[in-house]
């Protein structure tokens, strides 16, 4: 029986193991932790206060047949198709990796001061739980909201900071004594100019102020000013600042199949490792240049089940990344690599969507609402979507 | 004289070539050459805009086959 490995408990590594037949396959999912966490929650804990248990153990996600192992991997050696834990090593037939991103706080000057302080969304629960304090506390002032380059996972999540924290701000009454800036380094506020255009009119609309090409350089926390790489410069009361996500720390023989940042050198298509028939990465770990979602871990984990499978599957890139606009309402960032991204407007049924799929979460991963998935894909086609919304 | 960078963004569209560019742009000093290397056909603008931004000079714009190649003066950094 073919021995598949996967490393990583998150939602395209127990999508995987799910999506695999155990009559057919050995499958072990490998993780130094016991739970999975359900990380779009965070943006709600830190700017709405939500307690919703947002974690579960992997063993309770993952249907029967398939086998757990709680242990750290440190080192992964593709060419002896072997994986080290600190204790034991495990060999394979395939292998796949699925070990998500960790945030760095140490590429730039004061974010790591910054970021103990004040927190950030992207991190972890307590450093979400930081943000939301950080907010209660806040009495009015400049309020800076911004990501930090090269990547930051999930490309809508700091504008959905910058809408939230707006609605908050607004709905305490402290709308007039506070400056809400957003900055990014793209050109504009959103990277993707169709549904740029949908969301500047409305950051504009609800006074967020916008700071494009600031691609942030320094932070000085002693007077409270924030400095790009292209001169300009912000001072803050209030900074909430996305640091940039690297891959984890595993180290990696060939070492060669990791870029500067980490990210596993992947075919955006079949998410083969480069130069391994028998190695494969899905989800955020990889260097594939689409969005570092759920929703992308998702696809290319079924992809992947169907390439092991023997069907020449191929991933087209797709993405439907929810986009949290505030007051209730939402849209999708919905694009592939063959079409660009959908003018989708915001409504209150698509923000209602983004709350069911919270709701349906752990049962997606088991594949329980696999068919209902199916014919949303095929409803919100891109190329279809793209004819209606011009 | 500088150094001439090579920044290879070619299939990248979104986020796109600009973070390539501003990547480069961190490590680079005043003298060295940034060669751009885009498929997207929106990197012309967005570079003329980022250029203008930075105070850095558009030395030229040409098209090849496969790619757009821009090439950038760093007269500040």
């Amino acid at each position: 029986m073919e021995k598949i490995v996967i490393v990583g408990g998150g939602a395209g590594g127990l999508i995987l193991a799910n999506s695999l037949d155990p009559k057919k396959f050995d499958i072990t999912v490998i993780d130094k932790s016991p739970i999975t966490i359900f990380q779009p929650a965070y943006l709600y804990i830190a700017f709405k206060g939500a307690h919703a248990n947002i974690t579960k153990p992997i063993r309770s996600i993952l249907k029967k047949g398939r086998k757990f192992i709680e242990e750290e991997v440190i080192k992964i050696d593709l060419e002896e198709r072997k994986v080290y834990t600190k204790n034991n090593s495990y060999s394979y037939d395939k292998l796949v990796i699925a070990t998500g991103t960790i945030t760095d706080t140490s590429k730039m000057k004061g974010l790591k001061e910054i970021n103990d302080q004040f927190g950030d969304y992207h991190t972890n629960i307590e450093n979400a739980q930081k943000v939301w304090k950080s907010l209660n506390n806040f009495k009015g002032g400049s309020l800076i909201i911004g990501m930090s380059s090269p990547i930051c996972k999930c490309p809508p999540s700091p504008l959905e900071g910058a809408f939230l924290a707006e609605e908050f701000i607004n709905k305490k009454g402290l709308k007039n004594k506070s400056k809400i800036t957003f900055f990014t380094p793209y050109p504009r506020a959103y990277p993707s100019e169709p549904i740029n255009e949908v969301i500047e009119p409305l950051l504009k609309s609800r006074n967020i102020n916008i700071m494009t090409f600031f691609d942030l350089d320094y932070i000085d926390t002693e007077k409270k000013t924030i400095y790009s790489i292209e001169g300009d410069e912000i001072s803050y009361d209030l900074p909430i600042i996305i640091p940039p996500c690297v891959g984890v720390n595993i180290e990696y023989n060939p070492s060669n199949v990791l870029d500067e940042d980490r990210f596993i050198k992947a075919d955006k298509y079949t998410m083969q490792i480069n130069g391994f028939d028998d190695a494969y990465a899905i989800g955020d770990a990889t260097n594939i240049a689409t969005a570092k979602s759920g929703v992308t871990a998702h696809l290319e984990a079924k992809v992947l089940a169907n390439r092991l499978n023997g069907i020449d599957d191929k991933f087209n890139g797709r993405t439907n990344c929810p986009f949290d606009v505030g007051y209730g309402k939402g849209t999708f960032v919905i694009g592939s690599y063959t079409q660009p991204v959908v003018k989708y407007p915001p409504t209150r049924i698509k923000h209602m969507m983004k709350k069911v799929m919270q709701l349906i979460y752990w049962q997606s991963l088991k594949g329980t609402f696999d068919f209902a998935f199916d014919i949303f894909f095929k409803m919100t086609d891109p190329e279809k979507l793209n004819k209606k919304y011009k | 004289m500088g150094k001439r960078i090579v920044v290879d963004a070619r299939g990248s569209s979104c986020p796109g070539p600009i973070v390539e560019l501003s990547k480069a742009y961190r490590n680079a000093a005043v003298g060295d050459v940034i060669e751009l290397w885009a498929t997207d056909p929106g990197v012309k603008a967005d570079t003329q805009a980022w250029a203008e931004k930075t105070k850095n000079k558009i030395e030229s714009i040409k098209e090849d086959q496969d790619k757009i190649i821009i090439v950038i003066d760093i007269e500040n950094r």
